[in-house]
């Protein structure tokens, strides 16, 4: 929680945050997830796992890094306009930064994209979530100088929207390869 | 001249009765998910197999569960905002008693396997008839009290649980036409493709006007009293609801899609889906910004978290809604487990989830005493936040897998992978979905001790109606 105390006294700048922070918590997935599939196939559960072209995987990477890249910033954007209706702190530097705090366990986690195993990924990430969420609740109220009851409010409000990201996330997916690009789908 | 008061005896008969449901029903959906890891589990007792014991699950949570707490909390409400008793109260004893006995038979007859073979309306016709009475006796109760109001407006919660009776009453005669043959079999009304589009017309309403409407109109009347301030936006309300109504209506084809039935038929399902984001995301934003201003509330109502966080999953069951409804998405998503997923992200983070919060504002009010226990509730809490989304997520996981999978193609056009290879390799999507279902029963089970503790020796407390308590 020292680095919500911290941000709590801070205004930091948001192209500096952007820069040191946020920037590196979008590549690092991507990243993980192009070696990984590069070098084991994509396993879903399947006997033979899902191998890409090296074109396919680039593409599907850099789609992956502006869409995680979008999503965080989006949320610190919606983190700001959500604070005047509950009382806290101004400022996109410290929604940013707030949104970087809480999305490292799930940077950090997605080190086992390096074998890309969907139920081990899964297994993975679900405490790295729970982390997550932990942080959102624990540290908003904190970083945003409000109660804790409003602090739940907003947290809770957040995760309506972070779960609606997910989501579009999976359906964006899942639309790009009926239009053809990532894996062959006899759709 | 004996003083005039709300009948809530039978308020509290149907709440007490949903959480035995809720129990019945977890329980059933238990089975059949751990039958989904361990195939054996059926001991090879006929009424002990998946398609016998699921239908129990779904029809002990929609019907038993669900429904009970809708039709207690339209009578506690309907008398509240229209400062009258409630109309024929004989009656309304009636539509609780002869609904409970229903779905106690009907569910021992889908054990015994009588089945319509209709998802959701899987009963056999002497339970659709006994269901349509009772039905229009909770009709004429409700309504019967709403003409009887010593208010001048009909408000908005209202409004919502009048649309999911006549909609629902509409719904289930259509859909249950048909021609009985003996007792326990009959054939529908309807063939093929007809059969079809009627079947997802009630389906989808179903889930429409009975677990999204009904809902609402709980929504609107627990949380302005849970936050002790107004709607944000009453207006707003009024406007949701007429949109909600004349959209969703057109949405069922969209369980259709690639179906034998017209391509414009299923590409209208799919641009009415879409068109119901607006209205379902208006509720949500008056919701929100009604609990916005009651933070203080939070630190001695632990119901109130509740109905917070089913706002957060309604919004995400009513985007992913529509998103699946797209056909591209749907082509991948359709047949696999994400569906799953995304029905209980709205039956157990919405559903479920107002309906805890609002009987633990309910109850300890009906009985005049506090609540057993804040801390009991608080621990329900999380475990319902981490069942819920353990779930979404297992699901997610083994949805999206299936439909990548049972489609990819190798280098020659042929399909990669067999079905029943895919299927086999689930085992551990479906046993990360038994465990989250075992989180969210461990607070069923918390709130039932809770709340037979709060009732345990009280009786429901007499409340009269502001015209008679000030006479």
């Amino acid at each position: 929680m020292r680095g919500f105390a911290a941000l709590a006294d801070a205004q930091p700048d948001p192209v500096q945050v952007f820069f040191k922070q946020v920037f590196w918590l979008a590549l690092a997935p991507p990243v993980f997830v192009f070696i990984g599939s590069l070098n084991f196939g994509w396993r879903l559960g399947a006997a033979e796992p899902l191998y890409l072209s090296g074109k396919a995987l680039t593409l599907i990477g850099i789609g992956y890094f502006f869409a995680l890249l979008l999503g965080l910033v989006c949320t610190a954007v919606l983190s700001k306009w959500m604070a005047a209706t509950y009382g806290a702190r101004d400022g996109l530097g410290v929604h940013l930064a707030l949104v970087a705090l809480v999305a490292a366990p799930l940077a950090t986690g997605s080190v086992f994209h390096l074998f890309p195993h969907v139920f081990v990924n899964l297994l993975a990430l679900i405490p790295a979530l729970l982390w997550s969420l932990y942080l959102l609740y624990k540290g908003l109220p904190i970083a945003l100088r409000i109660g804790p009851e409003r602090g739940m409010l907003m947290a809770s409000a957040l995760i309506g929207c972070l779960l609606v990201g997910a989501v579009s996330l999976l359906g964006l997916t899942v639309a790009l390869w009926t239009g053809g690009i990532g894996p062959t789908i006899g759709v | 001249m004996a003083k005039e008061v709300y009948h809530d005896r039978v308020v509290t008969a149907l709440v007490l009765c949903s959480i035995v449901w809720s129990v019945v029903g977890m329980l059933a959906g238990l089975h059949v998910a751990a039958e989904l890891v361990w195939p054996q589990l059926d001991f090879g007792r006929e009424w002990l197999s998946y398609g016998r014991l699921r239908t129990l699950h779904t029809n002990a949570v929609i019907f038993g569960f669900g429904v009970s707490a809708l039709m207690g909390t339209a009578f506690y409400s309907v008398q509240r905002t229209c400062h009258v008793p409630l109309f024929a109260p004989g009656l309304a004893w009636f539509c609780c008693v002869g609904w409970q006995l229903g779905i106690l038979a009907g569910g021992l007859s889908l054990l015994a396997g009588w089945n319509a073979g209709k998802e959701y309306a899987e009963l056999e016709w002497p339970f659709d008839i006994a269901i349509a009475v009772v039905w229009v006796c909770f009709a004429i109760v409700f309504f019967g009290t709403i003409a009887r109001r010593r208010m001048p407006a009909i408000y908005v919660s209202n409004w919502f649980y009048g649309g999911l009776i006549i909609v629902i009453a509409m719904l289930h005669i259509v859909n249950s036409l048909a021609v009985p043959v003996t007792l326990s079999k009959s054939y529908s009304l309807f063939a093929g493709a007809q059969d079809a589009i009627v079947q997802w017309w009630y389906g989808h309403n179903a889930v429409g006007f009975l677990l999204t409407g009904g809902f609402l109109g709980m929504l609107y009347y627990f949380l302005p009293k849970h936050a002790d301030r107004p709607i944000w936006s009453y207006r707003l309300s009024i406007v949701a609801f007429w949109a909600f109504t004349y959209a969703y209506i057109w949405a069922g084809p969209h369980h259709l899609h690639y179906n034998a039935i017209p391509e414009w038929v299923q590409s209208l399902g799919m641009v009415m889906s879409l068109v119901l984001l607006a209205p379902s995301w208006a509720t949500m934003i008056n919701g929100v910004m009604t609990v916005a201003g009651a933070w203080e509330k939070l630190k001695t109502d632990p119901a109130l978290k509740f109905i917070v966080l089913s706002l957060a999953f309604y919004g995400l069951a009513t985007f992913e809604g529509p998103m699946m409804s797209i056909k591209s998405v749907n082509v991948v998503s359709h047949f696999t487990d994400w569906t799953i997923g995304h029905v209980h992200s709205g039956a157990l983070g919405w559903n479920a989830m107002i309906t805890f919060g609002t009987f633990y504002f309910l109850v300890p009010r009906l009985m005049g005493a506090p609540l057993h226990s804040v801390r009991l509730a608080n621990i329900h809490f999380w475990l319902a936040l981490a069942g819920t989304m353990l779930y979404v997520l297992a699901m997610w996981g083994a949805g999206v897998s299936q439909g990548l999978l049972w489609l990819s193609l190798d280098e020659i056009g042929e399909l990669s992978f067999s079905f029943k290879d895919i299927m086999a390799s689930m085992a551990p999507y479906y046993a990360l979905r038994l465990a989250a279902g075992l989180i969210f029963f461990a607070g069923a089970l918390l709130l039932a001790y809770n709340l037979f503790m709060t009732v345990k020796g009280r009786r429901t407390v007499a409340a009269a109606p502001p015209a008679a308590a000030e006479a």
